[in-house]
């Protein structure tokens, strides 16, 4: 039910900011998803992160692991509902095999003994099925906690986080939910080390450099275009580092969308 | 008789082997193997040396200026060959830089170079499909990453430039930030900026 209503305020939020004026066709929230982007790094570098480095000094490796396949294994749950929605009935099949031997035989899901028996992990999530419904292009949408997302992925996971799935067997009240939603991001974060120095490092400006590589990366998994790099492909490399033709066709850039 | 055909054998191996050295799949093929080989010797004392062995084994392999310009876009057309030559410099010494400082993560990497590559602009652009899987095994498993290298015919060879990670390119990840800064202010301006983030990059590697 929360995360629902939080993602009506962030919805309603974007629109607002639909008014300023972009600079990428597939961003056009975009002083809201760098506000939200803003709000992300400071709760990082001031909790998060110095969480993450404390959980891992306590931390053995295989303890991570095991919580990590733990929270997979849910993962892996709604990916058997995803891939029957996509009617995808062998990567569906293949997922629920993972889920009852994993349960069983990986002690809850805590090992992951599906990989390693050939059952390839594909987690599909909603925003996969409704790509796969037609639902090809959305715009980028920084979420609150959650990071880079689009308009269709956040409301995938606002919709799987409010229905009921095995998660709400393992908590009941409030406290337990908090426990239960910050271990699992803590753990994926602690994974992630290092990576906002990276990131850092090699941009000029985080903010695009992140936007940009979720975009592309996202695009490829959902097998969406974006809308600029139809305009990529106008422009000749031949053309651009050789000589200056003489007659060289002008590529008129597309009309941004509204 | 036997002997003139194991000479023929071995000729034959020998053109194979100079034919194949100069295709685009030979080129990655050949340079992710001697790279991995070199990162191997990594003892933990010696990786400022094989950074830069591995550094001045791969840069020539590279086509910067091309690469630049397909991160540039439009605005390469109006820049002058100082600023060109700046900009390709620049953007080389900061890529170099950050992405080297990741290269022994690759110690125990596995490599696997698709033997299909496709080729493009009448055979003139080649893109290289590679699976790399990290030796690091942790809670996501060693999920292999797909990383693609286009490559185009030179007059010295085959040139690597641009290299994608999971269908996201480094030409792609770099040109909104650079039209950014070129709108801001102009292609000096993005100079300027190249040559800030590189200085600050220096300092934070000597300090």
């Amino acid at each position: 039910m929360k995360p629902l209503r939080l993602l009506t305020i962030v919805a309603a939020l974007s629109l607002s900011a639909c008014a300023s004026n972009p600079t990428s066709p597939y961003d056009p929230y975009e002083p809201f998803n760098r506000s939200m982007y803003n709000f992300n790094t400071t709760l990082d570098r001031n909790v998060i992160k110095p969480a993450a480095e404390g959980y891992r000094t306590v931390t053995p490796k295989p303890f991570r692991t095991a919580v990590g396949n733990f929270y997979g294994n849910l993962k892996d749950v709604f990916s058997v509902l995803n891939n029957t929605l996509r009617a995808e009935p062998e990567k569906a099949l293949n997922d629920l095999m993972r889920v009852s031997i994993n349960s069983t035989f990986g002690l809850f899901g805590l090992i992951d003994i599906a990989t390693p028996a050939g059952l390839v992990k594909n987690r599909t999530t909603l925003g996969d099925t409704f790509a796969s419904w037609g639902w090809k292009n959305s715009n980028y949408l920084m979420l609150p906690f959650f990071g880079p997302s689009t308009v269709r992925d956040g409301s995938g996971l606002g919709i799987s986080l409010s229905i009921p799935g095995p998660e709400k067997l393992i908590y009941d009240t409030l406290p337990q939910a908090a426990g239960f939603y910050g271990l699992y991001g803590v753990n994926e974060r602690e994974r992630l080390l290092g990576v906002e120095k990276q990131i850092d490092e090699s941009s000029l400006d985080a903010y695009t450099f992140t936007r940009d590589a979720y975009m592309h990366m996202r695009a490829k998994q959902t097998g969406a275009v974006l809308p600029q790099d139809m305009d990529e492909e106008n422009i000749d490399i031949d053309d651009l580092v050789g000589e200056p033709q003489a007659s060289a066709p002008v590529a008129v850039p597309p009309p941004p969308k509204p | 008789m036997k002997k003139l055909l194991l000479t023929t054998l071995f000729l034959l191996g020998l053109s194979t082997q100079a034919i194949a050295a100069d295709t685009p799949l030979a080129l990655i093929q050949d340079t992710s193997a001697q790279v991995l080989e070199l990162l191997k010797k990594d003892d933990g004392k010696n990786t400022a040396r094989i950074r830069t062995q591995v550094e001045t084994f791969v840069i020539p392999k590279f086509d910067f200026t091309r690469m630049t310009a397909l991160a540039v876009g439009r605005g390469w057309r109006d820049a002058t060959p100082e600023q060109k030559d700046a900009l390709a410099r620049e953007f080389q010494t900061m890529l170099v830089r950050t992405y080297s400082g990741t290269m022994t993560r690759f110690k125990n990497a596995s490599v696997n170079i698709k033997p299909n590559v496709t080729l493009n602009n009448e055979g003139r652009e080649a893109t290289v499909k590679s699976e790399i899987t990290t030796g690091s095994n942790n809670g996501n498993g060693s999920k292999p990453v797909n990383v693609d290298y286009v490559l185009y015919k030179t007059a010295q060879g085959w040139k690597v430039f641009n290299v994608s990670v999971e269908g996201a390119s480094l030409v792609t990840v770099y040109r909104n930030q650079f039209s950014d800064e070129i709108r801001k202010n102009g292609l000096d301006g993005l100079i300027r900026a190249l040559q800030d983030k590189n200085a600050k990059l220096a300092r934070g590697a000597s300090a």
